[in-house]
């Protein structure tokens, strides 16, 4: 205290302290911050079955724990006509329903005794069996994990309850704007016979049986479809050969399949503006231009072209225009999709009052016109690439995330070392690139445009500010249905 | 040597209990010369750190007519200073004085409309309809005011330097009992983090203030109530908080929302956002020595609240009667009780939360204090009962919700088909009864115990897992709480676990939530029976009045409405048969419903 106090004294009367905060936070300076990305190839391996294995750990993590998780290639695209909901299903329960010699009780139970989670789910494409447990019970946590891997009974009072739950589920489906959005787009985009918009119906629950999800077990679990990642602390030669002890020795069975490719949609989209009617307070609006895969030359110009766009938060000019000037959101994005199965999307999405909906979209638009007719200015490309280059470290947090990021990259067949001129690639991007590419991909004939509120509210517009929704485009203004929320079948 | 089987648990539990998760992360706590605390952990795994500093302030220091007042600084603290966020810091200040005087005069205008709304003569003073002509006028200086700043702001600059920077996760976000102002930056950038932050404490200036109302009402609608159930949570937990000021939800009423003023919004932050009532806690890769150096170079610079920071002072008095609310809720059926408990840092908070996560299973994802527990574990006493082996119910869970000022105690379960809410109350009870009666087994308690450090360790494996878990801490107690909390859990012993449940649910404490399916709101046109959607448009209204009225009946009643039809329908014109024939098939089929029972 006294120190500190005679310290302020010298440094105050000779006015160091008053000039060590200079007025402006861009004459501060600072050390360079070298980083490395990790490097696929230094984590992977191999087991001696062929599943890559991709290990982030270290003996001295403080953390006591160790997190394996073992992704397949597979999913929904792979459900028969009528059996809608059988991967979910599937990876909700493969963790769930027991084992041939445990009972889901006795599983539950021997994970609860350690402390230990086992967790399944299975999505459009892929889906994953994951462990977490003490490093001190690995060998137990490995083992459980191979028998639910191998041998899951599916129990069928499990089956029965999960079927209940989501049937419960189903009935929600018209409740909120967002989760009618969520079923109403993928309609829009992919038709109504692509996988992408194929969700479960009541039906299709009471269709399933164990033995769709014992068949749908028995095609996917073949080595050529697996990829492992490990994280935490732990050896790694150790780890690698308990890997191998256990999920090496796997091969595949008699109704093994090595999953096909996902097929893309064929669907012919209709570009248009879509509304929805369901009484809210606040409309959800999304919207979607087609986009690019990651592997286009031109992937990172348009990456930085819709952060600038309204990837950013507030840093973008949507977020700026309809959050920040006009309150008309409490948030507005946009997203590129990386498309691995086919070319992604362009999306967007924002919520707001029913009455400013066309308002908020017209701003959208104007934004996106803006982009296509002028080249942003140096400096603020220069604030996206920045974010882009100097966030870059942060990317790569945590051992899990890492093993799990090249994990997935690999499953889905991107390139390995596809990060590692990733910022000399954003560094390279030019005003006009952006300007390309908002010609490029920013083309309103192309544009499907959902919004889901009061119809007539969203239809009329806020009265302060000109234009209905009908008005915003030169597109075709329609009103799409609910659907059925048990059969999914449009209603009206 | 044989060991007494009843002994053998406790000898694994010391086994494992080696490792306490909060003891083995090392904190440096220091304090600034005007009472500032840093709270600092070391990381050097990559090179980041997670930064964030916390206003002991929350809705709970709000009173009517500002609630919503601490989550609008959330709003506010990114709109700038005097020095970030402007063109023209005189001309700013000079427009924010201007923009002041019209909204007094708007105020008494609106003063007018309240007065009017008082007795009776508009519905609703926010409506533009009620608006009067010098109201109307007023709106529209003002606007040209605002047009003439945005001319000056420099958007969302703060943003803009953060972002150039590397800075991720730029965020606040507010709660009954504080506020917490957070960002992610590459190592090398503390300094730059000192210079912004202490700048928006020492020099705030509410830039677009008034517009930044209509954001949060945005967010209201977006999060409250658009989201089905949102505004029936608001008003449980309402009528659950009678005096205590967890009354209100952190978003505040509407109307306050609305009508909030930049004064009221100054004299708030004077008071509470002063450095003796400031935390920040930095996790990652530097040097706390340096850190402290730093931060009392900028943030030291501001003045202390030398009157002193007020407290909470109303308490809340034990509840009298039981509470019920049955409200219909455009979702799936629920029930929930909630009961009044004690804080976070409470000597019982341990114990109920081990209740919690007994009953509710899952505790795995235990860790910050008070908010425990909740979960639908496969393996939680509710779940095995409820779910499981009675099949009466599709979830059951427990939670115990332990805040600053109070806590609460909640026990939820969805029926199954077939089975109603208030069929669950029973149910629940019984196994709340179990615990009273006859306590937990002691491998209960010892797998809660286990699972509350892997619970801790899953939320400490990162920069920010460790910000958030340790900010969750200080916001209820002290780095003490967060080293203790472990053991805190270890000395738990069953008689504890009893105890609480016997001691804290008295009928008389009881919240009770019923919730039934509502019907879709009449104006939206679907989802409607396709039937009846097959009906020509004009007379479907009608039709459906009759429909109405028709299912109203008793079955002879209705037996002989439907002799009735049948003989009209062969009498009718062939274009209104069709309506006829939906009448006839809706009332058969309630005729067999009404025949099955």
């Amino acid at each position: 205290m006294f120190a500190r106090t005679a310290l302020a004294l010298i440094l105050g009367a000779t006015g160091v302290l008053a000039q060590s905060i200079p007025d402006r936070p861009e004459k501060l300076t600072f050390a360079p911050v070298t980083f490395q990305i990790p490097r696929a190839a230094e984590l992977k391996a191999r087991l001696k079955n062929g599943i890559p294995v991709y290990l982030s750990v270290a003996e001295k993590e403080a953390s006591p724990l160790v997190r394996i998780t073992l992704t397949w290639r597979g999913g929904s695209y792979l459900e028969p006509k009528g059996r809608e909901g059988l991967a979910q299903l599937f990876g909700a329960q493969l963790a769930r329903g027991g084992t041939a010699t445990l009972s889901a009780e006795k599983l539950e139970d021997r994970l609860e005794a350690l402390a230990a989670s086992l967790s399944s789910s299975c999505g459009d494409t892929s889906g994953n069996l994951s462990l977490t447990v003490l490093e001190q019970d690995l060998d137990e946590g490995l083992g459980l994990m191979l028998q639910v891997l191998t041998e899951p009974a599916f129990a069928q009072d499990r089956l029965d309850l999960a079927k209940r739950q989501q049937k419960q589920g189903l009935g929600r489906r018209n409740d909120a704007v967002t989760s009618i959005a969520s079923y109403q787009m993928p309609f829009l985009l992919y038709g109504d016979s692509h996988f992408a918009s194929q969700d479960p119906t009541a039906a299709s629950l009471d269709a399933l049986t164990r033995d769709d999800l014992k068949a749908f077990h028995a095609r996917l679990l073949h080595p050529s479809n697996l990829v492992l990642t490990v994280s935490g602390r732990g050896a790694r030669k150790a780890l690698l050969a308990k890997l191998d002890a256990g999920l090496g020795t796997l091969k595949a069975g008699p109704g093994a399949q090595v999953s096909p490719a996902v097929p893309a949609p064929t669907h012919v989209r209709k570009p248009g503006i879509y509304a929805t009617d369901k009484d809210a307070p606040q409309a959800m609006v999304q919207w979607a231009f087609p986009g690019l895969r990651r592997t286009d030359p031109d992937w990172h110009a348009a990456l930085v072209m819709n952060q600038l766009l309204g990837a950013s938060g507030f840093t973008s000019r949507l977020m700026k225009k309809i959050r920040s000037d006009e309150g008309l959101t409490y948030g507005v994005r946009t997203a590129l999709g990386a498309g691995p199965h086919w070319r992604g999307d362009l999306t967007g999405s924002m919520q707001t009052k029913n009455r400013s909906v066309a308002y908020a979209l017209r701003l959208a638009l104007a934004e996106m016109r803006r982009m296509c007719d002028e080249a942003p200015a140096a400096e603020e490309l220069k604030v996206i690439q920045d974010n882009l280059i100097e966030a870059f470290p942060s990317q790569w947090s945590g051992r899990q995330a890492v093993a799990a990021r090249f994990a997935e990259e690999a499953l889905l067949g991107w390139p390995e070392d596809w990060w590692v001129d990733f910022r000399a690639k954003v560094q390279k991007v030019t005003p006009a690139d952006v300007r390309r590419l908002a010609q490029r991909l920013l083309k309103p004939d192309q544009l499907v445009i959902l919004a889901v509120g009061k119809a007539s509210d969203m239809e009329a517009g806020d009265g302060d500010h000109p234009g209905k929704l009908a008005e915003i485009l030169p597109l075709p203004l329609a009103r799409l249905p609910l659907r059925d929320p048990q059969t999914l079948k449009p209603l009206n | 040597m044989s060991i007494p089987i009843a002994c053998r648990g406790w000898l694994a539990a010391l086994l494992v209990a080696a490792p306490l998760a909060a003891q083995s992360i090392p904190v440096v706590e220091k304090t600034l010369s005007n009472g500032m605390r840093l709270v600092m952990v070391e990381r050097h795994d990559q090179p980041t750190i997670s930064l964030g500093w916390m206003a002991q302030a929350g809705s709970a220091d709000e009173r009517p007519g500002i609630t919503g007042m601490a989550h609008l600084f959330e709003h506010m603290m990114f709109k700038g200073t005097r020095i970030i966020g402007t063109k023209d810091a005189k001309r700013d200040a000079e427009l924010n004085d201007l923009q002041d005087q019209v909204q007094a005069q708007i105020r008494q205008e609106m003063s007018i409309l309240r007065e009017r709304q008082r007795r009776g003569e508009i519905a609703d003073m926010m409506d533009p309809k009620a608006r009067t002509p010098r109201l109307q006028q007023l709106l529209k200086d003002f606007d040209g005011l605002v047009q003439e700043q945005r001319g000056l702001v420099v958007k969302d600059e703060m943003d803009r330097i953060y972002s150039q920077a590397g800075g991720t996760g730029l965020n606040a976000s507010t709660s009954q009992d504080r506020t917490f102002y957070i960002v992610g930056l590459p190592s090398n950038k503390l300094e730059l983090w000192m210079w912004m932050e202490s700048d928006r404490l020492a020099n705030p200036v509410f830039r677009e203030f008034y517009s930044e109302r209509d954001v949060i009402l945005e967010e209201r609608r977006q999060t409250l109530e658009s989201r089905p159930g949102g505004v029936v949570g608001e008003a449980f937990n309402a009528m659950t908080w009678a005096a205590n000021t967890y009354h209100w939800e952190v978003i505040g009423w509407p109307s306050d929302i609305a009508q909030v003023t930049r004064e009221q919004a100054a004299a708030f932050f004077a008071t509470y956002y002063a450095p003796n009532n400031l935390t920040a806690v930095l996790v990652g890769d530097f040097d706390p020595a340096k850190a402290e150096a730093l931060a009392e170079r900028y943030f030291g610079r501001i003045p202390a609240n030398t009157k002193g920071v007020p407290e909470v002072i109303t308490l809340e008095p034990a509840q009298p009667a039981e509470q019920r609310m049955l409200a219909e809720v455009e979702t799936t059926p629920s029930f929930q009780v909630e009961y009044k408990t004690v804080s976070a840092v409470h000597k019982d908070a341990p114990a109920l939360q081990a209740l919690a996560g007994i009953l509710g299973g899952s505790p795995a994802f235990m860790g910050r204090p008070g908010a425990g527990g909740s979960g639908r574990g496969p393996t939680g006493r509710l779940n095995k009962a409820l779910v499981l082996e009675q099949k009466v119910a599709t979830s059951a869970s427990a939670s115990f919700r332990g805040q600053k000022l109070g806590g609460t105690f909640s026990l939820r379960a969805t029926p199954a088909q077939g089975k109603s809410p208030a069929d669950m109350e029973a149910l629940l009870q019984t196994e709340l009864d179990r615990v009273a009666k006859d306590g937990v087994t002691e491998a209960e308690l010892q797998r809660y115990k286990k699972a509350t450090q892997v619970g801790l360790w899953n939320r400490l494996e990162t920069n920010s897992g460790i910000r958030e878990t340790l900010s969750s801490f200080l916001a209820v107690g002290t780095v003490k709480d967060f080293e203790q909390a472990q053991t805190r859990f270890q000395a738990l012993t069953r008689e504890d676990i009893q105890r609480v449940a016997k001691a804290y649910f008295p009928r008389s404490g009881k919240n009770v939530l019923i919730t039934q399916r509502a019907a879709a709101p009449k104006a939206a046109e679907g989802p409607m029976d396709p039937d009846l959607a097959a009906l020509p448009e004009p007379v479907r209204a009608r039709i459906k009045a009759q429909l109405d009225t028709m299912m109203k009946l008793d079955a002879v009643a209705l037996k002989e409405q439907l002799t009735a039809l049948e003989g009209r329908l062969s009498a009718m014109p062939p274009q209104a048969r069709p309506t006829v024939e939906y009448l006839m098939k809706k009332g058969r089929e309630r005729l067999q419903k009404l025949e099955a029972k």
